[in-house]
Protein backbone atom coordinates (compact mmCIF):
# COMPACT_ATOMS: atom_id res chain seq x y z
CA UNK A 1 0.00 0.00 0.00
CA UNK A 2 1.44 3.19 -1.01
CA UNK A 3 1.63 6.11 1.99
CA UNK A 4 -1.75 7.94 0.08
CA UNK A 5 -3.51 4.40 0.78
CA UNK A 6 -7.02 5.69 2.27
CA UNK A 7 -6.65 2.49 4.39
CA UNK A 8 -3.58 3.04 5.47
CA UNK A 9 -2.10 5.78 7.89
CA UNK A 10 1.81 6.16 9.52
CA UNK A 11 1.73 8.13 12.89
CA UNK A 12 4.99 9.47 15.14
CA UNK A 13 4.80 8.55 18.79
CA UNK A 14 3.16 12.26 19.33
CA UNK A 15 0.39 12.47 21.61
CA UNK A 16 -1.03 14.77 18.70
CA UNK A 17 -1.07 12.24 16.29
CA UNK A 18 -4.36 10.79 18.18
CA UNK A 19 -6.31 13.20 16.75
CA UNK A 20 -5.17 12.91 13.43
CA UNK A 21 -5.91 8.78 13.55
CA UNK A 22 -9.22 9.92 15.07
CA UNK A 23 -9.87 11.90 11.97
CA UNK A 24 -9.06 9.32 9.65
CA UNK A 25 -11.16 6.43 10.92
CA UNK A 26 -14.33 8.52 10.80
CA UNK A 27 -13.13 9.32 7.45
CA UNK A 28 -13.04 5.42 6.90
CA UNK A 29 -16.35 4.62 9.07
CA UNK A 30 -18.21 6.48 7.00
CA UNK A 31 -18.71 4.17 4.48
CA UNK A 32 -20.95 1.29 5.20
CA UNK A 33 -19.84 0.47 8.90
CA UNK A 34 -22.56 0.10 11.86
CA UNK A 35 -22.06 3.31 14.39
CA UNK A 36 -21.52 0.34 16.86
CA UNK A 37 -18.48 -1.38 15.08
CA UNK A 38 -17.52 2.32 14.09
CA UNK A 39 -17.14 3.32 18.04
CA UNK A 40 -15.35 0.08 18.70
CA UNK A 41 -12.87 0.39 16.38
CA UNK A 42 -12.19 4.23 17.41
CA UNK A 43 -12.27 3.24 21.17
CA UNK A 44 -9.80 0.17 20.13
CA UNK A 45 -7.29 1.88 17.72
CA UNK A 46 -7.18 4.90 20.46
CA UNK A 47 -5.99 2.44 22.92
CA UNK A 48 -3.65 0.45 21.47
CA UNK A 49 -1.71 3.57 19.94
CA UNK A 50 -1.91 5.89 22.79
CA UNK A 51 -0.43 2.53 24.85
CA UNK A 52 2.58 2.68 21.63
CA UNK A 53 3.11 6.49 22.05
CA UNK A 54 3.01 6.15 25.85
CA UNK A 55 5.39 3.72 26.34
CA UNK A 56 6.44 2.28 23.28
CA UNK A 57 9.70 4.28 23.22
CA UNK A 58 11.98 5.76 25.79
CA UNK A 59 11.55 9.60 25.31
CA UNK A 60 12.86 11.35 22.58
CA UNK A 61 12.88 8.20 20.31
CA UNK A 62 10.89 8.16 17.22
CA UNK A 63 8.75 5.77 16.51
CA UNK A 64 6.74 5.18 13.04
CA UNK A 65 3.08 3.11 14.00
CA UNK A 66 1.53 2.00 11.14
CA UNK A 67 -2.89 1.29 11.48
CA UNK A 68 -4.36 -0.10 8.71
CA UNK A 69 -8.55 -1.06 7.99
CA UNK A 70 -9.66 -3.38 6.00
CA UNK A 71 -13.18 -5.14 5.35
CA UNK A 72 -13.74 -8.47 4.63
CA UNK A 73 -17.33 -9.67 3.99
CA UNK A 74 -18.39 -8.96 7.37
CA UNK A 75 -15.20 -8.22 9.14
CA UNK A 76 -13.37 -5.10 9.62
CA UNK A 77 -9.95 -5.60 10.25
CA UNK A 78 -7.32 -3.66 11.94
CA UNK A 79 -3.81 -3.95 11.96
CA UNK A 80 -1.09 -1.77 14.07
CA UNK A 81 2.65 -1.83 13.68
CA UNK A 82 5.13 -0.10 15.56
CA UNK A 83 8.91 -0.34 15.53
CA UNK A 84 8.78 0.00 19.70
CA UNK A 85 10.04 -2.04 22.16
CA UNK A 86 8.07 -5.45 22.62
CA UNK A 87 4.83 -5.75 23.99
CA UNK A 88 1.89 -8.31 23.59
CA UNK A 89 -1.25 -7.01 25.06
CA UNK A 90 -2.82 -10.33 24.47
CA UNK A 91 -0.84 -11.32 27.74
CA UNK A 92 -1.60 -8.35 30.01
CA UNK A 93 -3.54 -9.57 32.93
CA UNK A 94 -7.20 -8.56 32.93
CA UNK A 95 -7.89 -5.46 35.95
CA UNK A 96 -8.76 -6.01 39.32
CA UNK A 97 -12.33 -5.80 40.44
CA UNK A 98 -12.21 -2.58 42.80
CA UNK A 99 -14.59 -3.05 45.59
CA UNK A 100 -15.24 0.44 46.50
CA UNK A 101 -14.05 3.76 45.41
CA UNK A 102 -12.14 4.24 47.91
CA UNK A 103 -9.81 0.93 46.79
CA UNK A 104 -10.17 1.37 42.81
CA UNK A 105 -6.80 1.31 41.23
CA UNK A 106 -6.62 4.13 38.62
CA UNK A 107 -5.61 3.25 34.66
CA UNK A 108 -4.66 -0.23 33.72
CA UNK A 109 -8.31 -0.13 31.18
CA UNK A 110 -7.12 0.36 27.87
CA UNK A 111 -6.28 -3.32 26.91
CA UNK A 112 -9.44 -4.56 28.73
CA UNK A 113 -11.67 -2.00 26.89
CA UNK A 114 -9.84 -3.86 23.61
CA UNK A 115 -10.44 -6.98 24.15
CA UNK A 116 -14.18 -6.45 25.17
CA UNK A 117 -15.29 -4.08 22.00
CA UNK A 118 -12.75 -6.24 19.75
CA UNK A 119 -14.01 -9.73 18.18
CA UNK A 120 -10.94 -10.79 18.23
CA UNK A 121 -7.12 -9.86 19.03
CA UNK A 122 -3.72 -11.53 17.95
CA UNK A 123 -0.34 -10.22 18.57
CA UNK A 124 3.30 -11.52 16.79
CA UNK A 125 6.80 -9.92 16.98
CA UNK A 126 8.04 -10.19 13.61
CA UNK A 127 11.95 -8.63 12.53
CA UNK A 128 11.81 -6.40 15.00
CA UNK A 129 8.22 -5.07 15.09
CA UNK A 130 4.88 -5.57 17.10
CA UNK A 131 2.09 -6.50 14.65
CA UNK A 132 -1.49 -6.17 16.68
CA UNK A 133 -4.14 -7.75 14.69
CA UNK A 134 -7.77 -6.88 16.48
CA UNK A 135 -10.97 -8.05 14.12
CA UNK A 136 -14.59 -6.33 14.37
CA UNK A 137 -17.52 -8.19 13.02
CA UNK A 138 -20.84 -6.45 11.94
CA UNK A 139 -24.13 -7.52 13.62
CA UNK A 140 -22.13 -8.89 16.59
CA UNK A 141 -22.58 -6.99 20.08
CA UNK A 142 -19.00 -5.65 20.33
CA UNK A 143 -19.06 -5.37 24.56
CA UNK A 144 -21.27 -7.28 27.38
CA UNK A 145 -24.59 -6.74 28.14
CA UNK B 1 -16.79 28.89 34.35
CA UNK B 2 -15.85 27.52 30.98
CA UNK B 3 -13.15 25.34 29.59
CA UNK B 4 -12.13 23.85 26.53
CA UNK B 5 -9.94 23.10 23.69
CA UNK B 6 -11.28 25.31 20.84
CA UNK B 7 -10.51 25.27 17.52
CA UNK B 8 -6.65 26.35 17.07
CA UNK B 9 -6.59 26.63 13.67
CA UNK B 10 -7.74 24.42 10.56
CA UNK B 11 -6.05 21.19 11.08
CA UNK B 12 -6.98 20.87 14.52
CA UNK B 13 -10.05 19.21 15.41
CA UNK B 14 -11.70 20.89 18.27
CA UNK B 15 -12.31 17.83 20.76
CA UNK B 16 -13.65 18.64 24.83
CA UNK B 17 -15.23 21.77 26.12
CA UNK B 18 -16.30 21.75 29.75
CA UNK B 19 -18.67 23.76 31.76
CA UNK B 20 -19.69 24.53 35.11
CA UNK B 21 -23.08 25.45 36.91
CA UNK B 22 -25.03 26.07 40.56
CA UNK B 23 -27.80 24.13 40.79
CA UNK B 24 -30.21 24.70 43.93
CA UNK B 25 -28.71 22.59 47.42
CA UNK B 26 -24.90 23.16 46.72
CA UNK B 27 -24.94 21.17 44.00
CA UNK B 28 -22.36 21.79 41.15
CA UNK B 29 -23.36 20.41 37.54
CA UNK B 30 -20.49 19.63 35.48
CA UNK B 31 -21.58 20.15 31.53
CA UNK B 32 -18.53 18.16 29.50
CA UNK B 33 -18.98 18.09 25.81
CA UNK B 34 -17.28 16.75 22.45
CA UNK B 35 -14.73 13.52 22.49
CA UNK B 36 -13.16 12.47 26.26
CA UNK B 37 -10.61 10.22 24.27
CA UNK B 38 -6.62 10.96 25.37
CA UNK B 39 -6.48 14.12 23.90
CA UNK B 40 -9.49 15.68 25.54
CA UNK B 41 -8.73 14.29 28.89
CA UNK B 42 -4.97 15.70 28.56
CA UNK B 43 -7.13 19.44 28.25
CA UNK B 44 -9.76 18.38 30.72
CA UNK B 45 -7.56 16.92 33.30
CA UNK B 46 -6.50 20.52 35.18
CA UNK B 47 -10.31 22.38 35.02
CA UNK B 48 -11.85 19.47 36.02
CA UNK B 49 -9.79 18.99 39.06
CA UNK B 50 -10.22 22.28 39.90
CA UNK B 51 -13.74 21.72 40.38
CA UNK B 52 -13.74 18.74 42.20
CA UNK B 53 -11.14 19.73 45.01
CA UNK B 54 -12.93 23.00 44.98
CA UNK B 55 -16.82 21.11 45.08
CA UNK B 56 -18.72 18.27 47.25
CA UNK B 57 -21.82 17.86 45.32
CA UNK B 58 -21.16 17.28 41.79
CA UNK B 59 -23.11 15.97 38.68
CA UNK B 60 -21.09 15.59 35.49
CA UNK B 61 -23.66 15.52 32.87
CA UNK B 62 -21.82 12.89 30.30
CA UNK B 63 -25.45 13.52 27.63
CA UNK B 64 -23.05 15.72 25.09
CA UNK B 65 -20.15 13.30 25.09
CA UNK B 66 -20.06 11.23 22.24
CA UNK B 67 -17.05 8.79 22.91
CA UNK B 68 -15.41 7.82 25.57
CA UNK B 69 -11.12 6.26 26.16
CA UNK B 70 -9.61 5.21 29.08
CA UNK B 71 -7.53 8.03 29.64
CA UNK B 72 -11.02 9.94 30.18
CA UNK B 73 -12.22 7.11 32.95
CA UNK B 74 -9.03 8.05 34.76
CA UNK B 75 -10.50 11.26 34.92
CA UNK B 76 -13.35 10.29 35.98
CA UNK B 77 -11.88 8.15 38.44
CA UNK B 78 -9.66 10.11 39.87
CA UNK B 79 -12.37 12.99 40.31
CA UNK B 80 -14.41 10.86 42.06
CA UNK B 81 -11.80 9.74 44.82
CA UNK B 82 -11.11 13.25 45.23
CA UNK B 83 -14.47 14.29 46.26
CA UNK B 84 -14.81 10.78 47.98
CA UNK B 85 -11.89 11.64 50.13
CA UNK B 86 -13.51 15.23 50.97
CA UNK B 87 -16.77 13.73 52.33
CA UNK B 88 -18.93 14.66 49.33
CA UNK B 89 -20.28 12.70 46.15
CA UNK B 90 -19.99 12.87 42.92
CA UNK B 91 -22.18 11.13 40.09
CA UNK B 92 -22.46 10.71 36.60
CA UNK B 93 -26.00 12.07 34.61
CA UNK B 94 -27.19 10.69 31.32
CA UNK B 95 -24.64 8.97 29.41
CA UNK B 96 -25.05 8.22 25.88
CA UNK B 97 -25.56 4.44 24.85
CA UNK B 98 -21.52 3.86 23.59
CA UNK B 99 -20.02 6.00 26.66
CA UNK B 100 -22.25 3.48 28.88
CA UNK B 101 -21.36 0.60 27.52
CA UNK B 102 -17.53 1.50 28.08
CA UNK B 103 -18.61 3.00 31.65
CA UNK B 104 -20.01 -0.39 32.51
CA UNK B 105 -17.07 -2.35 30.84
CA UNK B 106 -14.46 -0.29 32.80
CA UNK B 107 -16.24 -1.57 35.88
CA UNK B 108 -17.08 2.43 36.62
CA UNK B 109 -20.92 1.80 37.23
CA UNK B 110 -19.97 -0.46 40.44
CA UNK B 111 -17.94 2.78 41.95
CA UNK B 112 -19.57 5.91 40.24
CA UNK B 113 -23.18 6.09 40.53
CA UNK B 114 -25.33 6.78 36.84
CA UNK B 115 -28.53 8.63 36.55
CA UNK B 116 -30.68 9.39 33.61
CA UNK B 117 -32.51 12.39 35.03
CA UNK B 118 -30.87 15.49 36.78
CA UNK B 119 -34.17 15.49 39.58
CA UNK B 120 -32.68 11.67 40.44
CA UNK B 121 -29.07 12.39 40.22
CA UNK B 122 -29.52 15.83 42.42
CA UNK B 123 -32.19 13.33 44.80
CA UNK B 124 -29.02 10.70 45.24
CA UNK B 125 -26.79 13.93 46.47
CA UNK B 126 -28.82 15.24 48.68
CA UNK B 127 -30.26 11.86 50.61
Amino acid sequence: MSSLDPRRLVLRNDVAELQRLAGWIEGFAQHGISSDVSFAVQLCLEEAVANIIMYGAARDERLEIAVELERNGATLVARIEDNGRQFDPTRAPPPVVATSLEKAKVGDLGIHLMRSFASGMDYERREGRNRLTLRFIESTSPAPE
Amino acid sequence: MTAGAGADGPSHRCCMDLSAEDLPGGITKVVLQGRFDTTGAVVMELPFNKIVTERRKIIVDLSAVNFLASYGIRVLLVGAKIVKSKGGNLVILCPDNNVAKVLKTAGMDALIPIHQTETAAAAALTS
